[in-house]
């Protein structure tokens, strides 16, 4: 007692002497379970939860308060709310590990400070864990990502079919998807019904589409940043599921036991294989269709200053077809490569590093002829990335970030080789080449307990390089000469003010500079469609948005609201001309017309991320159109992906411990498209003649999908689980079109035409069912 | 590549998409004078002709009738070359005699006899008026208001160098034949093909892709294999398109055009093809000031052979 009361003394006289000594208190978050790091937990003092932080991508977390007793919580949706008392005296590391919260609305411990969307100064920014993804009903069963994003408020879906996604008026290609730092260039299975991401592999997603910070670049209108697991460092554990189309397994563990981990897992669809008896004995015997993926992640800890990651993807899509009665024939496979390796470093309490050394390709070709007739096409891009970013946490008020990048980037157009059994011919394209520099810089503020900054810079450059012949003048470029080069600057600002505990204002400013492209010729994007960098040919692509919201959460943080305004300017847009046509020849930015763009729209968000309901509400009002100079007379013209209304409301209800149950409405104004104006006669027969560019909608996009999950031994405890999930695609089999097309005949000997209107629409009503087991 | 599309997207929705027909709004905006007229140089070339129509708005069914009166009668044309000028007048089918009508008929590859269409077209009544090779023609047209004018050039020629028939890639057959041709294109200057094929009697038709640019084979003695048109309201059968019947005559025509002329045909060939899921419009291109159409040059060459087993 004596002692315990000296003690406190002598405290008492340390804090009084130091009473301005700060220390850091850090340390990584993790799951309890499966130890796997937690990206975004919020960290933060019970007595002001104003001054608090989040882990940061790789489940690190700094704060550097006034030496003190604290009650520090950290608290992350999903997981238990976990209060730890910390007599701050001296550089502290604390690890902390959250359990997973049982979905069981009284066992819930609410989560009253889980406040960081009006906390923080992000904003236009949605984190989706991969946990509330996988309770949305999907198409065949297939839990989809990036169909996911797509139910969030400013971002419209490009249609059924189309891997392409438009983030607030921007184009498909305009938006930057990572899967641990690669960029992954074609984003879509099977021309895009499904995404690349096997949902059992990742871990988080998180969409930039506004206030992008510094750190991110390359990209107009967007950020999708998708985390892998890391693989569990504690058990070996499996999980998978058997579904109509695919089957998925993966398998996780530890190598060593807390220090080094690894995770496996792949994926493959089998429709076709199960017809390959049904067409053996036809003319097409031989043709198929399959993609499979593999996602592969092993992580090592040196000590507690540092950790190596290895992270990698394959995954193909490929497609044989064969006609034996005339030797038709042709393979096309495509996919993406990406690997990433990373080391993590304290070089203290305070300063975080990572290194990283990215790869990744993405190809496609083709092969394909009749006899001795054969062609081979193949393009695509190949980059070599390396990235150093430090995270750095002074003090709670200011938490910096800053970073280099540069990237070797090759992009290869359609080139084709051909042969006629005596003459081989080559297309006389070849790649292009270029080098990208990055360099960032940013610094979170919280002036006040009510208001917040991050101010942020970053500077680019990106210079074409040999080889290269120049088409203007033929002068020769060898190996790593310059050709030309761009620069950009683009300060980030976004701020935060805060009119109370529950609401706060934000505002933000995003320049941004893309240096490669994709410019499709069809309503939608392609495998087929070939990125460009920019050269002597093309401009870098430009923009500026500026967004505004209120944000506001109601009912014990239960419910998150907010209303968010944009509107965005983007300079050297490209697309092709009106007349546009293959040609295999020549360079595709020939063909290439320039112009610009605008967006502006509102966007309403509810969320209820916690209780037995939960879910979201997303409507979004917005107007986005196009002016080129050789479009439509110079006149301005709508996108095909112009949406009007844009409704979407995601739900998840747990009716009991076996059953749950989850829901999705789409509701969309009809996509845009070109109307025929008139039909004229041209040796005989008619054709058409189109009207004024995307002058006509379609009819309004709507569908209903429910999904029932029935867990049969919710409460057991044995390493085996399974569950069952029962899924309707649009539900009341509402017709909506896709694409329309015309079709003609035309007969002068009989003297009479007939032309119909065709509308299209691919997906009616469809019923899935997937098993779903996990060994624990 | 997109047709490659197609097939994946077939094989993709074996889930039976539906198609629902439907009426579109029916855009009221004034209709275009559209012009067709060719001239040709070589050995059988064909007298130069002008069929002037109008377009029209969509409609779902039209009969000869209405077909009729998309003609555009009493038109001032006239085509100059060398500072010589040229006037063309009118001729109507109905108000031919039996043996014009055949002539009529030849000209414009086309049997009208059963069709109750009366097709008209403008030509040079004089005959004095030839495609030469290399001379560039002037077309102006005045029709009410309107005034439409274009320009075109025949080109040098570059004959085939030979043809011959083989075995179809796949499954040999008996009856059916793959044609053949060499050519040697001139090097350094951009050409420009179209070629039409014919059987017996029948009237010389296109294929789907009937127009070619140089660009992959500029120069070289190049070897490809010619399809035979097949009338486009027949059946489309993969195994037999683009083959020859032994025993039938084949006839090839073959000739050079200038790049609008080649740009016309590209655009209109993609125009018809480019339309579903994954297409965007494509406009077709014209080299017609004021209208539609195309006012297109040829130098042509003609061959016939008998399909030899």
């Amino acid at each position: 007692m004596k002692n315990s009361f000296i003690f406190s003394l002598v405290l008492l006289i340390n804090i009084n002497l130091n009473a301005q000594n700060r220390h850091t208190l850090s340390g990584y978050v993790k799951d309890k379970v499966s130890g796997e790091t937690l990206i975004g937990v919020n960290i933060y003092n019970s007595a002001d939860p104003g001054t608090g932080t989040i882990t940061n991508e790789y489940g690190f977390y700094s704060i550097t308060m006034p030496d003190g007793n604290y009650k520090i919580i950290y608290s992350y949706i999903g997981y238990e709310k976990t209060t730890k008392e910390i007599s701050l005296n001296s550089d502290t590391r604390v690890n902390i590990e959250l359990s997973e919260g049982i979905q069981i609305e009284e066992v819930i411990i609410s989560s009253k400070q889980e406040d960081k969307n009006i906390q923080s100064t992000e904003m236009s920014t949605i984190a989706l864990p991969i946990e509330s993804i996988k309770k949305l009903p999907s198409l065949f069963g297939e839990v989809d990502i990036l169909k996911s994003l797509q139910l969030l408020p400013g971002v419209q879906f490009g249609g059924e079919g189309n891997a392409g996604f438009y983030v607030r008026g921007g184009g498909a290609d305009q938006n930057l998807i990572l899967l641990d730092e690669a960029n992954v260039y074609n984003s879509g299975h099977m021309l895009g019904f499904f995404s690349v991401f096997n949902s059992d592999a990742i871990k988080n997603a998180t969409l930039y589409k506004g206030g992008i910070p510094a750190s991110y670049g390359g990209r107009l209108s967007s950020v999708v940043d998708i985390q892998m697991k890391e693989g569990n460092d504690k058990h070996y554990s499996a999980e998978g599921g058997i579904g109509l189309i695919s089957s998925r397994f993966t398998v996780e563990g530890p190598i060593i036991n807390e220090k080094a981990s690894f995770l496996l897992a792949g994926r493959r669809t089998y429709l076709f294989d199960l017809l390959q008896p049904f067409l053996k004995s036809t003319n097409f015997a031989g043709t198929n269709y399959y993609f499979y993926d593999f996602n592969t992640k092993f992580n090592y800890r040196f000590s507690d200053k540092d950790r190596l990651y290895f992270s990698g993807y394959f995954g193909r899509d490929i497609l044989k077809f064969k006609s034996n009665e005339r030797d038709f024939r042709f393979t096309v496979p495509y996919g993406n490569t990406t690997a990433t390796i990373r080391w993590n470093h304290l070089f203290s309490d305070k300063l975080f590093m990572n290194l990283s050394g990215i790869y990744n390709v993405y190809d496609f070709s083709f092969g394909g002829g009749q006899g001795d007739f054969q062609i081979d096409v193949a393009s695509g891009v190949r980059d070599y990335n390396l990235k150093l970013d430090f995270d750095y946490f002074p003090n709670y008020k200011n938490q910096l970030s800053f970073g280099f990048l540069a990237i070797h980037h090759k992009l290869s157009p359609n080139i084709a080789h051909a042969t006629n059994g005596e003459i081989n011919f080559t297309s006389p394209l070849k790649p292009k080449y270029g080098l990208e520099y990055a360099a960032y810089f940013q610094d979170d503020i919280k002036w006040t307990s009510r208001l917040s900054t991050n101010i942020g810079l970053r500077a680019t450059a990106f210079s074409q390089i040999g080889p290269y012949v120049s088409s203007f003048d033929s002068v020769v470029y060898n190996d790593w000469d310059i050709v030309k080069t761009f620069y950009s600057i683009e300060p980030r600002i976004s701020l935060k003010y805060s009119l109370s505990k529950e609401s706060s204002l934000k505002a933000s400013i995003t320049p941004t500079t893309q240096y490669l492209h994709l410019v499709s010729n069809s309503s939608s994007t392609l495998p087929t469609d070939v990125w460009v960098p920019s050269s002597e040919l093309v401009k870098p692509q430009r923009g500026i948005q500026y967004a505004a919201g209120y944000f506001r959460n109601f009912l014990n943080n239960n419910y998150e609201a907010s209303i968010e305004f944009y509107y965005k300017n983007m300079y050297d847009q490209i697309d092709y001309g009106e007349s546009y046509v293959n040609k295999p020849a020549e360079e595709v930015e020939k063909s290439f017309v320039f112009g610009e763009g605008r967006s502006y729209g509102a966007e309403l968000f509810l969320r209820k991320s916690q209780g037995r309901l939960n879910g979201w509400i997303a409507y979004t009002f917005s107007k986005t159109d196009r002016k080129f100079k050789d479009i439509n007379n110079g006149n301005r013209f709508p996108v095909t992906y112009d949406r009007t209304h844009d409704l979407n409301i995601a739900v998840n209800y747990q009716i009991s411990k076996k059953w749950e149950c989850g829901g999705v409405f789409v509701y969309t104004t009809g996509k845009t498209y070109t109307p025929l104006k008139s039909l004229f006669l041209i040796e005989q027969e008619l054709n058409i003649e189109y009207g004024t560019r995307n002058s006509e909608r379609i009819s309004p996009y709507h569908r209903l999908d429910v999904s029932f999950t029935y867990t049969p031994y919710p409460e057991s405890t044995r390493k085996f689980t399974s569950s069952w999930n029962f899924s309707v695609y649009n539900l009341y089999n509402r017709l909506n079109p896709s694409f329309i097309y015309n079709d003609i005949t035309t007969n002068i000997e009989t003297g009479e035409a007939n032309v119909k209107a065709i509308k299209v629409s691919l997906f009616p009503m469809i019923p899935s069912i997937t098993w779903n087991f996990k060994w624990k | 590549m997109k047709k490659i599309l197609y097939i994946i997207i077939v094989f993709s929705l074996i889930f039976s998409s539906c198609e629902q027909e439907f009426v579109p709004d029916i855009n009221n905006s004034p209709s275009d004078i559209v012009v067709e007229g060719y001239i040709e140089a070589g050995e059988s070339a064909l007298p130069p002709y002008i069929v002037l129509t109008r377009s029209t708005p969509f409609f779902n069914k039209i009969d000869s009738n209405s077909l009729s009166n998309l003609f555009v009668h009493d038109a001032e044309i006239k085509v100059t070359v060398d500072n010589h000028e040229f006037k063309f007048t009118e001729i109507c089918y109905n108000n031919l005699t039996t043996e014009q009508k055949k002539q009529f008929s030849q000209l414009l590859n086309v049997n009208l006899d059963s069709s109750g269409l009366n097709f008209c077209v403008y030509v040079e009544p004089t005959f004095q008026l030839k495609g030469e090779i290399g001379k560039t023609y002037l077309l102006n047209i005045k029709s009410g208001e309107k005034e439409l004018s274009s320009v075109t050039t025949i080109p040098q020629h570059v004959k085939l160098d030979s043809l011959w028939f083989i075995q179809p890639p796949g499954t040999p057959s008996d009856t059916l034949r793959q044609l053949y041709c060499y050519i040697l294109d001139n090097k350094g200057i951009p050409e420009y093909y179209r070629y039409f094929t014919a059987t017996n009697n029948s009237p010389f038709m296109t294929g789907f892709s009937s127009v070619t640019d140089d660009k992959f084979f500029d120069g070289l003695y190049f070897k490809f294999a010619l399809q035979k048109a097949e009338p486009r309201n027949g059946e489309f059968d993969p195994i037999t398109y683009g083959l020859f019947h032994v025993g039938d005559t084949a006839r090839i025509k073959w000739t050079n055009i200038d790049k609008d002329h080649f740009d016309f045909w590209k655009t209109l060939e993609f125009n018809r093809q480019n339309q579903g899921p994954f297409s965007s419009y494509t406009r077709i291109k014209t080299n017609i000031k004021g209208g539609l159409g195309i006012w297109g040059g040829y130098s042509t060459s003609t061959y016939k052979l008998i399909v030899k087993k």
